[in-house]
Parts: C-alpha cells; sequence; structure tokens
C-alpha cells in the first residue's frame, strides 16, 4: 500500500464517472431515437458499479481497499407510447414507441456525475499534496 | 531502532504518518465507490487506534488467543477498519456520504501536515546539535 494505489483508486473512479457520462450523453442524444439496428426504439443504457478490492490477500486495510469497476452497461428494454399520427413509424392508431427516457432524470444524472468526478479530482489534489508535504521531511 | 537519535516520538510519528495515509487511500476509496450499490464507508477509528496504543505503551495492540475473545482495534501497523452502516432510506444501500468523506479527507490531510512539521522539527534538532549548535 502507498500513495500511488490511492492514484489508482481515485483513477478508477475518474474512470468510471465518465463512462456514466458517456451514457447519459448517449441517452440525451437519442431521447427520441425510433429506429435502431435492433429494429426496437433506442433502448436507456444505464452502467452497473462494482466495488473491486485492490488486494484480496493483503492485510486488514488492503482486504478493505476497493477502487470500483464498471461490471457493465445495460439495456433497459423498455418503451413509452405516444400519440402523433404524423410521425413516419405511427402504427395503425398513431401511436409511436419512443424510449423511455426523462431528460430531467437524465440532466440530474448529468450533475451528480460532474459532482462525483470533482470529488475524485479533489482527492487526487490532495494525495498529491500529501506526496510532496512526505518530500518535505528534513528539509 | 536505535534509541540514542530516533527515541520512541520519532517512531510514534512515523506510525502516525503511516496511518494518516493508509486513511487517505481509503477516503479515496469511498469516494470513487461512492455510486456503487451495496457499498459500505470504511474508515480507521483513531482514537480506539491510537487510545489503544497508548495504553499499552507499545504498536502491538490487544492480542487474541481465541476467536470468542473481543476484538482488539488491531496494531498500528495493522490496523482496524470499520466500516459505516447505510441509513434505511438509502435504496442503493450505499454508505458513502459526499460530504462526510470530503471533510474527512482534508482534516486527515491537514493532521498528515502537521505530523510531517513535527518529524521535520524532531530532525531539525538533531541537525542543530550535530552542527554544535551553529545550525
Amino acid at each position: 500500500m502507498d500513495l500511488l494505489d490511492t492514484f489508482n483508486i481515485s483513477g478508477s473512479g475518474l474512470a468510471a464517472q465518465r463512462l456514466r457520462l458517456q451514457t447519459v450523453a448517449s441517452n440525451m442524444a437519442n431521447a427520441k431515437t425510433t429506429r435502431t439496428e435492433d429494429g426496437t426504439p433506442y433502448q436507456r443504457r444505464v452502467p452497473v458499479f462494482e466495488s473491486e478490492t485492490v488486494d484480496p490477500f493483503g492485510d486488514v486495510l488492503e482486504r478493505n481497499l476497493a477502487g470500483v469497476a464498471v461490471s457493465g452497461v445495460e439495456s433497459v428494454a423498455e418503451f413509452k407510447k405516444i400519440y402523433d399520427p404524423s410521425h413516419p413509424d405511427a402504427d395503425a392508431e398513431g401511436m409511436v414507441e419512443l424510449p423511455d427516457i426523462n431528460v430531467l432524470e437524465e440532466m440530474v444524472d448529468l450533475m451528480t456525475t460532474a459532482r462525483s468526478y470533482e470529488a475524485n479530482l479533489k482527492v487526487v489534489d490532495l494525495t498529491r499534496e500529501m506526496a510532496m508535504k512526505a518530500l518535505e521531511i528534513g528539509r | 531502532m536505535s534509541t540514542f537519535l530516533f527515541d520512541s516520538l520519532y517512531s510514534g510519528l512515523n506510525n502516525v504518518l503511516d496511518l494518516r495515509s493508509k486513511q487517505h487511500a481509503l477516503s479515496a476509496g469511498n469516494i470513487a465507490n461512492a455510486d456503487t450499490p451495496g457499498y459500505k464507508a470504511k474508515f480507521i477509528p483513531f482514537d480506539q487506534v491510537l487510545g489503544d496504543a497508548l495504553q499499552n505503551n507499545e504498536s502491538v495492540g490487544m492480542q487474541r488467543t481465541s476467536a470468542m475473545h473481543i476484538e482488539g482495534s488491531g496494531t498500528l501497523s495493522n490496523p482496524k477498519v470499520e466500516e459505516t452502516e447505510a441509513p434505511e432510506w438509502a435504496e442503493d444501500g450505499n454508505s458513502v456520504v459526499a460530504e462526510r468523506e470530503m471533510a474527512r479527507l482534508s482534516a486527515n490531510s491537514m493532521l498528515y501536515g502537521a505530523v510531517v512539521r513535527g518529524v521535520s522539527q524532531r530532525l531539525a534538532i538533531l541537525r542543530y546539535a550535530a552542527s554544535d549548535g551553529k545550525g
């Protein structure tokens, strides 16, 4: 265990939050997408996070240290139907199937993602600061 | 360790420095996992660990000879790590509170800086003595 491990942990957090940002961007961009390769409307993407122990065979502390890993990006196959007969993909009754994406919810997700990313960056800063302080010992 | 130049205060400061950097790594893990379902925030109970070390006047901590005994707070080099339970209203079972974690982080890094200063002072005194008081 050293300060470099801490950089790796914060790095895993930064990577996970950036991936989450990408899924939010994808969901927002495709909020009205009715056609995909599968023939269904776009399916909302959700990243699934999982904590990953740094060293499962280490001492008490090392077994408790955990970075974060993305165990997958899952698609939510839920759609909402709205009435819009002028839409080219409307069925006989004028109903169109759209992805079940709430832009407001995505916005909130976007903001919490940004805050989490900032928090991880702050930890990187503090880690660097502590390492610099340690280098000052004996000066 | 030699008790001539580097006494128990010096090694004590070193131990605390080590503990502080361990706590820093734990907080980094907590913040990285702020959105991981079921993750429990982890921390070193400093008051317990340091209090026990003070009472025992050494860094061995309380020894257990049977699993039935009460668990001690660990040693200074291998301290106990506690977990915060998630409140019932936390839907994803995650017990990381960003504010608490950031506060713990900055307090920890401030105390780390304080201990670094202590070690430096200690060394400055030695240097002063070694230079016949001219340093």
